[in-house]
């Protein structure tokens, strides 16, 4: 599916599909998800609660709850530091290979760093610890590589932050801390779970500023989630908009963002409220969320679309097409070449 | 908007005490969570509230309806009469609160600061609160139908179950809930409509004046949408009065008539939503404005560069609070704390420097 042989391709994902068995059955929030990450470059997967883009990139890193089922036709090619090109999805939960994966090759950040944070060793005990596994060093170097990050990320005095706990930093500063814990392990993809959502503009604009300046140093991959299409617009190169399991919409950042071709995408950035207009009253997208376990037929949007077609769009489920350079749409009104259909 | 003012918020000051304990002494500090602080809200008004954690926001909104009891200034209330509404109340009640309404009465106003006992319970349908989770605001146990009656079964408004039921399903209505779920347990419903339910909940008693506590916060981008355009349907219906407390600025302009910016406990900026987004004056409302990434990626993204973190309350800066992290301070910024005063019509801006600025937005 994805162009293949471009230099600079560390992953590449396709038809991913994620299952879970569940007491009331079972749900699948993750169906034929696509997608591919270059060095240097950011991925931005949106999209609202139980669109599946959390559990997307788990799997990434086999840290899939024990009832989930992966899909047969699953392919996640990852290429490695040393050249190796590793077939994920082969890999077990435990074991030497996937431990290897899990932060020296793919690190990632989460939401809330309070949380990620272990509340009974220092900051600095959890950095070293990281940094002697995936870079081989003894104690006292560790410690002077995690004063070095801490100082990388713009803690101040990190030499006498390396030895606080997490609970004695402020919110913005815990998840400075976290990217540089991500960071000393060395990672050159980085997954970041919606790293600014629980913090305040002001400081979610200094660590979007970091993260951004240290992507450049270091050429990391990165897939950024969030369910802000502002952030999006601001750090991603790429983006793909998920709607419950699958992506509807792909393409460049600034293409989408100006020229959105799904309903669904069409709709979120106008429910968007603006800054400009003041006095405009806002269009939400009708109707709610369906639940995991009344995911609708055909397109899983279609029971909220004003453009649905009846007949079509409630029985079968639109395959991609490809338009212009880079995007893709997931509907109906678009056909085989991406032009609208309709 | 009738331009009647409803509520007067004077010098409103929220001082929590912190006390630590060691071995041989005992030391109480004071955290100042809100700090002479002064505003007003018109009838049928939003007044938008915004800032980062720690500014005292939700302790602005929960201090005006005496959920906290503040420890010093004063909150009026102004009834359409001059009166309280004592309609419902019984002659051995009125007889219980006598005493402490003569102390409540004043300027035509009634001195909320000062209600206690009966005369606060029964002054409580009048307000009201709506939650930032839906999920955690609601009692799993109980049906709609009686989580929405709740406030009027408590406050003894109503007692006959077919009067609660025939303002239950009115008021379900109006906030577009299916009559037919009004049986139906909470956990049946999704974000959105779980927040309709509080909605209809804050609004059943028919208050004058609503606090919105982070209010859409919690909610995903398209349904938020439905709950604010709601919620301003609601306001001119009904004509009720909001607050409407949230860290996302963008959702407070749609919202709000009026928008007051928190820094640490004390206002920097109160002015008409229009002026405050166009035309700030205060350099943390253009910082603040400034760091807002927009869907737009033309759109240049320069987040104004704040150094350092929100103080802590506990050790606020002196002078103006904010000069640790402004980029324009000077050195009469951190010797003495600005005044608080009116540079435009209706524009209040504390700081020495404001008429210097010139922060103005193009719109887009």
């Amino acid at each position: 599916m994805a162009d293949e042989g471009e230099t600079g391709r560390m992953l590449t994902v396709e038809n991913l599909s994620i299952g879970f068995r569940t007491d009331e059955g079972r749900i699948d929030p993750v169906q034929g998800v696509s997608f591919s990450v270059d060095r240097g470059r950011t991925l931005g997967l949106v999209g609202e609660s139980g669109s599946g883009k959390s559990i997307s990139t788990k799997a990434l890193m086999q840290l899939l709850p024990g009832t989930a089922i992966l899909g047969e036709e699953t392919r996640m090619r990852y290429r490695a530091k040393d050249g190796r090109e590793v077939a994920v999805e082969t890999l077990g939960r435990t074991g030497e290979e996937i431990r290897r994966l899990r932060g020296g090759e793919i690190g990632m950040i989460f939401q809330e760093p309070m949380a990620s944070f272990s509340p009974v060793y220092t900051i600095g005990n959890q950095m070293m610890e990281a940094i002697r596994l995936h870079r081989g060093m003894r104690r006292r170097e560790a410690r002077e590589f995690a004063i070095e990050m801490l100082d990388k990320v713009g803690i101040s005095n990190p030499r006498g932050r390396v030895d606080q706990y997490a609970h004695e930093m402020s919110g913005g500063m815990r998840q400075r801390a976290m990217i540089a814990l991500t960071l000393s392990a060395g990672p050159q993809l980085l997954i970041a779970d919606e790293p600014t959502t629980a913090l305040d503009v002001t400081i979610q604009a200094q660590v979007l500023e970091l993260m951004r300046g240290l992507q450049d140093d270091l050429g990391m991959g990165m897939i950024f989630i969030t369910h802000d299409l502002g952030v999006i617009a601001q750090i991603a190169d790429e983006v793909a908009v998920m709607y419950l399991g699958t992506i509807v919409e792909r393409g460049p950042t600034r293409e989408v963002i100006r020229n959105p071709q799904h309903p669904y995408t069409i709709g979120l950035l106008e429910a968007i409220p603006s800054l400009d207009t003041l006095t405009a009253r806002l269009s939400p997208v009708p109707g709610d969320i369906p639940s995991p376990h009344a995911r609708p037929r055909g397109c899983p949007f279609h029971p909220r679309c004003s453009k649905a077609i009846a007949g079509v769009c409630d029985t079968r489920a639109p395959v991609e097409t490809r338009a212009e350079e880079g995007r893709a749409v997931r509907c109906w009104l678009y056909d085989e070449a991406g032009r609208s259909a309709a | 908007m009738s331009g009647e003012t409803l509520i007067e918020v004077r010098n409103l000051e929220v001082r929590f005490p912190i006390v630590t304990k060691t071995l041989f002494r005992t030391r109480t500090v004071d955290l100042r969570a809100v700090d002479d602080v002064s505003f007003d809200i018109k009838r049928g008004e939003t007044v938008g509230l915004v800032g980062e954690s720690g500014s005292g926001k939700t302790t602005i909104g929960r201090a005006i309806l005496r959920a906290i009891d503040p420890t010093g200034g004063e909150v009026i209330y102004h009834t359409a009469t001059g009166d309280l509404d004592l309609a419902h109340a019984s002659e051995a009640e009125l007889q219980k609160i006598r005493p402490n309404l003569q102390m409540a009465f004043r300027e035509g106003g009634v001195a909320l600061h000062a209600l206690a006992g009966e005369a606060l319970r029964l002054f409580r349908p009048r307000m009201s609160l709506v939650f930032q989770d839906p999920y955690s605001s609601l009692n799993p146990r109980m049906t709609v139908r009686d989580i929405i009656a709740e406030p009027l079964v408590a406050s003894g408004l109503m007692t006959k179950r077919d009067e609660i039921d025939a303002r239950v399903r009115e008021i379900a209505g109006r906030c577009k809930l299916n009559l037919e779920h009004l049986r139906r347990f909470p956990h049946a419903f999704s974000g959105g409509q779980r927040q309709r339910i509080c909605i209809a909940r804050a609004l059943v008693s028919r208050p004058d004046f609503v606090v919105c506590d982070e209010s859409v916060s919690a909610l995903d981008v398209s349904i938020q949408a439905e709950i604010v355009n709601l919620l301003k349907d609601l306001q001119e219906e009904m004509g009720v009065a909001f607050l409407f407390i949230a860290h996302d600025l963008s959702v407070v302009a749609q919202m709000s008539h009026r928008v007051a910016v928190l820094y640490v406990g004390k206002f920097v900026e109160y002015a008409p939503t229009e002026k405050l987004f166009f035309t700030p004056r205060h350099p943390y409302t253009h910082a603040l404005l400034s760091a807002i990434p927009q869907a737009d990626p033309d759109a240049a993204f320069e987040p104004i560069r704040l150094t350092g973190e929100i103080p802590n309350p506990l050790a606020a800066p002196s002078g103006c609070r904010f000069h640790t992290r402004c980029p324009f301070a000077k050195e009469r910024c951190s010797a003495e704390a600005p005044a608080w005063r009116e540079v435009a019509e209706e524009h209040f801006v504390a700081c020495h420097f404001a008429e210097e600025f010139d922060f103005s937005r193009r719109r887009g």
